[in-house]
C-alpha cells in the first residue's frame, strides 16, 4: 500500500502562515494605496492642481513636517477645506459601510445581509424626510436638522426591530431579519407616501436618499469620526469570535463564546457606525453588501482579516467612487448611490466568475 | 478531573418536558454511554450539560458546582462538546476549524500561536485528520468531519468530553478507531466520558455504564449486562429475543432478524 507522506510541524505551519503573511502584506499595500487614492481624489476636481503639489500640500499639515510654500493659499484652501473634508468623509462612510455589511453577514451567516438590513436605511430616510419637511431651519454644532433626524431615526427603528424579535433572553437572528424587513417596508411606504406628497422638496428629498458627498466639512468629519473609529475598532476585537459564530449558535457556546452578549455588542456597534454615515450623505447603496463579499474573494473569510481588509477597500472604494460622481458629468453631481452600482456591479460579477468557489 | 451530575432534572423545549426526573452521574476515567430509541432525548442531556439548554427544574452540577454559575468560556475549558453532523462553514479550511477549539483558552486580544498551532497539528495527527489539515470543510465525507470534530475537542483540552452519536456517519473500521481513541482517552488521561449512541452494541463494547432511556425516563442503568437484556430491549424498542452473547469477550450483543425469515437449516 502506497502510504502518503507525512507532513511535517513545519510544513503545515508554513501552509497556515504564508496565508496569513500574504494578508498581512495585502493590509499594508492597501494602507499605501489609500493615501494615494486620498491624495489623487484630493488633486483633481474643476480647479486642477498638480498630484505632487497636492502631496506637498498635505505633508506640510503633518505634525513635524514643514515644506516651505511654494503654492498660492487659495490652492491650499481648495485642498484643506473644500476637497479634504470631502474626501476623508467619503473614505470614512465607505469604510464603515463595508464593515457594517461584513458583520452583519457574519453575525446573521447570511450572504444577503447588508448594513441596512434591520431597518437603519429605512429609520434614516424617514426621519431626513420629515427633516425635510419640517417648517423650521435649525442649527446647531454646524450642521442642519436633517443629519439629527435622520440618525435618530435610523437608531429608534433598529432598537424596536431588536425589541420585537426579542424572546426571552435570546435573539434569534431570523426573527430579527424578519422583524427588520417587515418594519422597514413600513416605514419604507411612509418615505414613498411623504416624498410624493412633498411637492417642490422631492428632488433634494430623491438627491439625499441617493446619497452625495457634495456639502461636506470638517465639521461634519468630527462628529462621524469617533462613531466609526470606536465601532470599527470594536468589531475588530471581536473578530476572532465572528469566526467561532461562523459554525452555529450551539458550538459557539460550547467553544465558550457568550452568544447573546456578542450578538448585542456587535448589532449596536455596526448600526451604530452606519447610522452616523448615513445621517450625514444619505443611504448609500450597494457598498455595504458588495466590499465583503469581493474582500472575501480575494482574502479569504477570517474576520481577522476579512474585517480590516473591509475597512481600507470600502474606503478606497468610496473616495474613487465620489471622484467619479463630481467629474464625470461636471458641474452636475451624480449621486454617488448610481456610481457605486454602475462600476461596483461589473468589478463583483467578474471576481465571482473568475473564481468559482464558494465563498460563504 | 471531573465529575458531572444531573440531580433530578427535567429538561425540555418550550417548557415541554422532554426528560423528566434524570439523575445520573459520569465520574473520570469511566465511559458512560446514554442509549434510548430515536427522538428519546439523548441530545437534549448532552445540551443541558454543555448549557445551550438551561433545566425545567432540578440541578446540574460539575464537581458540585451549579453549571449555572459558572461562566461560558471557563465552562469550555472543562466541558467539550462532539456535537451531532453539524453543518460547518465552507469557506474554513480543516486546521482552522479545529484550531477554533483553542478559543475557550483565548483572551479576547489574544490570537492563536505556536503553541496552539502544534496542539491542534497533535490532535488532527491522532485523529488521522492531519492529511486533510489545508482542505476546506466543504470537500470533506460526513466520517472526516465527524474525526475532524473529535480532533476540535481534544484541542479543546476539557476535562470532560460529550459525545453525540460519535460513530453515526462512520464506516465499521473508523467506528472501531473512534471509540479506541475515545476510550484510550478516558482511561489514560483519567477524562470524563459520557456518550449518546446508537449503536446497541458499540455501546456494549465500550462503555463502562450505560443508561437507557425511554419514555421521558430512565428506564435502566448499570453495566452493559444489565441493561442490554432481552426484558429492556423489549420494552423499549419492541424487538423480541435479539439478545445473545458475544462469543469472545461475553458481552450482550444485538442481532437481529426479519420477522418472515424462518431459520434456515443446516443442524
Amino acid at each position: 500500500m502506497n502510504i502518503p507522506r507525512k507532513p511535517t510541524d513545519i510544513e503545515l505551519t508554513s501552509h497556515y502562515l504564508s496565508g496569513r503573511r500574504t494578508r498581512v502584506y495585502s493590509i499594508l499595500g492597501l494602507s499605501i494605496l489609500l493615501v494615494a487614492v486620498i491624495a489623487l481624489a484630493t488633486s483633481v476636481g474643476s480647479v486642477h492642481i498638480p498630484l505632487l503639489t497636492t502631496f506637498r500640500i498635505l505633508l506640510d499639515k503633518l505634525p513635524l513636517v514643514d515644506i516651505a510654500q511654494t503654492w498660492q493659499s487659495a490652492i491650499a484652501t481648495i485642498i484643506l477645506e473644500v476637497r479634504l473634508p470631502r474626501v476623508i468623509l467619503a473614505g470614512l462612510v465607505g469604510a464603515a459601510l463595508a464593515t457594517a455589511g461584513a458583520t452583519y453577514q457574519g453575525l446573521f451567516r447570511n450572504p444577503l445581509a447588508d448594513p441596512y438590513l434591520i431597518g437603519v436605511a429605512q429609520g434614516a430616510s424617514l426621519g431626513a424626510v420629515v427633516g425635510f419637511l419640517l417648517p423650521v431651519t435649525w442649527h446647531s454644532f454646524g450642521f442642519g436638522i436633517i443629519p439629527l433626524l435622520a440618525f435618530t431615526g435610523a437608531m429608534v427603528s433598529t432598537i424596536a426591530v431588536y425589541l420585537l424579535a426579542r424572546t426571552g433572553k435570546t435573539l434569534p437572528v431570523t426573527t430579527l431579519i424578519l422583524a427588520g424587513v417587515a418594519l422597514g417596508a413600513l416605514l419604507g411606504s411612509i418615505v414613498s407616501y411623504l416624498v410624493i406628497s412633498s411637492g417642490e422638496k422631492m428632488h433634494g428629498i430623491i438627491f439625499w436618499m441617493m446619497g452625495s458627498f457634495s456639502l461636506s466639512q470638517w465639521s461634519e468629519v468630527t462628529i462621524v469620526l469617533p462613531y466609526v473609529a470606536v465601532g470599527t475598532a470594536v468589531i475588530i476585537v471581536f473578530a476572532r469570535l465572528l469566526n467561532v459564530m461562523q459554525l452555529d449558535e450551539e458550538q459557539a457556546q460550547q467553544l465558550g463564546v457568550n452568544v447573546e452578549r456578542l450578538k448585542i455588542i456587535l448589532l449596536a456597534a455596526a448600526t451604530l457606525i452606519t447610522a452616523a454615515s448615513v445621517s450625514f450623505v444619505g443611504t448609500i447603496g450597494f457598498v455595504g453588501i458588495i466590499i465583503p463579499h469581493a474582500v472575501r474573494l480575494i482574502w479569504g473569510a477570517d474576520h481577522r482579516f476579512l474585517l480590516p481588509l473591509s475597512v481600507l477597500t470600502g474606503a478606497i472604494f468610496m473616495i474613487l467612487a465620489d471622484l467619479v460622481a463630481r467629474i464625470v458629468m461636471a458641474p452636475t453631481e451624480i449621486p454617488i448611490g448610481v456610481i457605486t452600482a454602475i462600476c461596483g456591479a461589473p468589478f463583483f460579477l467578474y471576481l465571482l466568475r473568475r473564481r468559482k468557489k464558494v465563498i460563504f | 478531573m471531573i465529575e458531572l451530575e444531573m440531580q433530578n432534572v427535567s429538561l425540555g423545549y418550550n417548557y415541554q418536558p422532554v426528560l423528566e426526573d434524570i439523575t445520573l452521574r459520569a465520574s473520570p476515567g469511566q465511559l458512560v454511554g446514554i442509549i434510548g430509541p430515536n427522538g428519546s432525548g439523548k441530545s437534549t442531556i448532552i445540551k443541558a450539560l454543555s448549557r445551550v439548554i438551561s433545566p425545567i427544574s432540578g440541578k446540574i452540577l460539575l464537581d458540585r458546582q451549579d453549571v449555572v454559575r459558572i461562566p461560558r468560556r471557563e465552562l469550555a475549558c472543562l466541558v467539550g462538546v462532539v456535537p451531532q453532523m453539524p453543518l460547518l462553514p465552507s469557506t474554513f479550511t480543516a486546521f482552522e476549524i479545529v484550531l477554533m477549539g483553542r478559543n475557550p483558552h483565548l483572551g479576547l486580544f489574544q490570537s492563536e500561536g505556536p503553541r496552539d498551532w502544534s496542539i491542534a497539528w497533535e490532535a488532527m495527527e491522532k485523529t488521522a485528520t492531519h492529511l486533510l489539515a489545508s482542505r476546506r470543510v466543504n470537500e470533506l465525507s460526513g466520517g472526516e468531519i465527524q474525526c475532524l470534530l473529535i480532533a476540535r475537542v481534544l484541542v479543546q483540552e476539557t476535562k470532560a468530553i460529550l459525545l453525540d452519536e460519535p460513530t453515526a456517519n462512520l464506516d465499521i473500521g473508523r467506528q472501531v478507531e473512534v471509540l479506541d481513541l475515545i476510550k484510550n482517552l478516558c482511561t489514560e488521561s483519567n477524562l470524563t466520558v459520557l456518550a449518546a449512541l446508537h449503536d446497541l452494541n458499540l455501546a456494549a463494547q465500550y462503555c463502562d455504564r450505560l443508561l437507557l432511556i425511554n419514555e421521558r425516563r430512565i428506564h435502566a442503568e448499570g453495566t452493559p449486562t444489565e441493561v442490554i437484556t432481552d426484558t429492556n430491549i423489549k420494552q423499549v424498542y419492541g424487538a423480541e429475543n435479539c439478545v445473545y452473547t458475544h462469543p469472545v469477550n461475553g458481552l450482550p450483543t444485538v442481532l437481529l432478524s426479519a420477522k418472515n425469515n424462518k431459520p434456515t437449516g443446516r443442524q
